[in-house]
């Protein structure tokens, strides 16, 4: 329950603000969830260009088991965003479970909710599936390469913005309760017994 | 050539659907990005993992979009703004919903506190910038226009501006002043907001009185009908109404002191609806009342108890402040700042302010603890040859009687910050 303030009564009561009407914005978590989807498979790594990639830098014999573990990212993708979903969204959520895994041997905490700010709750296992296959792919490349395959997409999606006020020296410190009258007992503040004799 | 004010800038562009060049104001929502910003929420109180995590997926949303809105180019930043209403809404759920420091809450998590530094941080820099007018010297607005769109789009109103010093004005006193100095500045039609919001404030006060069944004003002078249920006093009321009274008091007078604070020209304003004198009168009905209740309960929730007698010390420190700022600006300052001459006006009001004053016994005391009477009828008599004595001693001698059967040493330990 909100606390009573005065700017909550203000807000109600004076005419001096907008009325706003807030309950329109009950499932508003759930239409930004997709709406950040939408707007990370616009800028984020295309599955195409992955695939690309490792048919470029491996040998074929090496492209054979790769070709399965690419093939148990798309199925544990398919699982996270749904077998309904359209061959595109499934591509998509398999390049950000690449993105996610690429360096990573498990599912750990800041995965697990990056995964589902993107989508929502979903079935662990398939992440497992995800990050093994990811991590049996890895395996045959030096780290860098594959950071820098995650990299260049970062670049290309604008990282670098200079943000307003971003050097202003900004303080955290807030109005606390300033006065810290004891409760008198019996007329008397309290006093602090020490029983360390 | 000199640049345009935004507010008078056209641009041109391709129609997405024709491929035509056209012009069209710099300001216009077609320009708007469909970003969708999400309400805030606090933190949760019992910081069950599945709240926090909810929490943090909801405040991630509203860092990350505050950040790309202050990245965003001088235009198209006051196109998101203006028009997108999402936005605004989601800077107003901050202000209304954002923890005070006062407030009674668990302590968070450091990754809940970490997150709520990091929006904070985000929703200050984001008022910074629309309450400028001139980021630099080619992205600026001509003044009028900027006034009437801070005012026309409730960009900014008394409420946010309330709720604005109270979550930044302690670490950020100096950028917040030229904030709100430059609101008030380009747009004077929020003088007349706070004027028409000052019978609520007001009537907040009464409303405590009214709780309290100490209602002062002829609203409840009428005899109690005796099939009535006979009105609670702080003393028989339940102990969680008595919390949410004193809470409410709490904010309030944080509210205000600090609003004051940051932007004493309105205590003219204030001055305008008698503010000191309902203040003084609030303070020394309902004070003592509520002191008298928080005492008598020694057999119900100590802890409880125990937080509510310090945030109704703290109240009281904030009433007194509050009144002393008001006395400050429309009387003191105007007297020490123009000498010996001019100052007659200002003498009157001062006496004016006190006259009424003189019954209110505790409230005369405490404030005296804190400001010495003394000391400003010592600087009245410096500054005017023709200051009416009589009513001086008046106000002199009330103040002394109010001491009465109090030890003076004690009385000050007690009410001096420590």
């Amino acid at each position: 329950m909100a606390l009573p303030r005065l700017t909550g009564a203000l807000r109600s009561f004076s005419n001096v603000s907008k009325q706003d009407n807030y309950n329109e914005e009950v499932a508003d978590l759930q239409v930004k969830r997709s709406k950040f989807y939408e707007q990370t498979v616009g800028l984020d790594l295309p599955w195409m260009k992955i695939v690309a990639f490792l048919n470029e830098k491996l040998e074929k014999n090496e492209m054979q088991s790769v070709n399965e573990d690419l093939k148990d990212i798309l199925q544990a993708a398919k699982q996270i965003v749904g077998a309904d979903s359209g061959s595109e969204a499934i591509e998509s959520a398999a390049a950000f479970l690449f993105k996610t895994f690429h360096s990573k041997d498990c599912v750990g905490h800041q995965e697990t909710k990056a995964i589902r700010q993107m989508f929502g709750p979903f079935p662990s296992s398939s992440a497992s599936a995800a990050c093994d296959a990811t991590h049996r792919i890895a395996s045959h490349f030096h780290p860098d390469s594959l950071t820098a395959l995650v990299q260049t997409t970062k670049e290309e999606s604008g990282d670098d913005r200079v943000l307003f006020g971003k050097n202003l020296v900004f303080s955290f410190d807030m109005h606390d309760l300033d006065h810290f009258d004891e409760l008198p007992v019996n007329g008397e503040p309290q006093k602090t017994i020490s029983l360390d004799y | 050539m000199p640049a345009l004010p935004l507010d008078q800038l056209q641009v041109t562009h391709k129609d997405q659907k024709t491929g035509r060049l056209r012009t069209a104001p710099a300001l216009h929502p077609g320009q708007k990005a469909d970003r969708r910003f999400v309400l805030y929420k606090p933190p949760p109180k019992d910081n069950s993992p599945a709240l926090v995590e909810e929490y943090l997926e909801r405040a991630t949303f509203v860092t990350t979009d505050l950040d790309w809105l202050l990245a965003l180019p001088h235009d198209k930043f006051w196109c998101q703004v203006i028009f997108d209403e999402t936005l605004q809404k989601c800077l107003d759920s901050y202000l209304r919903y954002a923890p005070r420091k006062f407030d009674e809450w668990v302590a968070p998590s450091p990754e809940v506190a970490d997150m709520q530094r990091r929006l904070h941080r985000s929703v200050f820099l984001t008022f910074l910038r629309m309450s400028t007018h001139k980021e630099s010297k080619d992205h600026f607005f001509s003044p009028s226009a900027f006034g009437e769109i801070l005012y026309n789009n409730f960009l900014f109103d008394i409420p946010k501006i309330l709720d604005l010093c109270v979550l930044f004005g302690k670490g950020n006193s100096l950028l917040l002043q030229k904030m709100i100095g430059n609101i008030f500045t380009q747009q004077p039609s929020y003088y007349d907001d706070l004027d028409n919001a000052m019978p609520t404030i007001l009537q907040g006060f009464s409303h405590i009185l009214q709780h309290c069944g100490l209602q002062g004003d002829g609203a409840s002078a009428t005899p109690q009908k005796l099939e009535e249920p006979g009105r609670l006093t702080p003393s028989h009321m339940p102990l969680l109404e008595l919390k949410d009274i004193i809470l409410y008091l709490c904010d309030t007078c944080t509210t205000l002191w600090a609003f004051l604070e940051i932007f004493p020209q309105a205590c003219q304003t204030f001055q305008k609806h008698d503010f000191c004198c309902r203040l003084a009168s609030f303070y020394e009905t309902a004070v003592p009342e509520l002191e008298s209740a928080i005492r008598k309960r020694q057999l119900e929730d100590s802890r409880l108890l125990g937080d509510l007698w310090r945030r109704l010390s703290h109240s009281r420190k904030k009433l007194l402040d509050i009144f002393h700022i008001i006395l400050y600006h429309i009387c003191l300052l105007p007297i020490l700042e123009s000498g010996c001459n001019g100052v007659q006006g200002f003498v009157e009001e001062f006496l004016q302010v006190f006259s009424p004053l003189l019954q209110e016994k505790r409230f005369l005391r405490d404030y005296d603890a804190l400001f010495p009477v003394a000391d400003d009828v010592s600087l009245l008599q410096q500054a005017s040859s023709s200051l009416d004595e009589m009513r001086a001693a008046y106000i002199l001698q009330a103040v002394e009687s109010s001491w009465e059967g109090v030890d003076r040493r004690k009385a000050l330990q007690a009410t001096a910050p420590p």
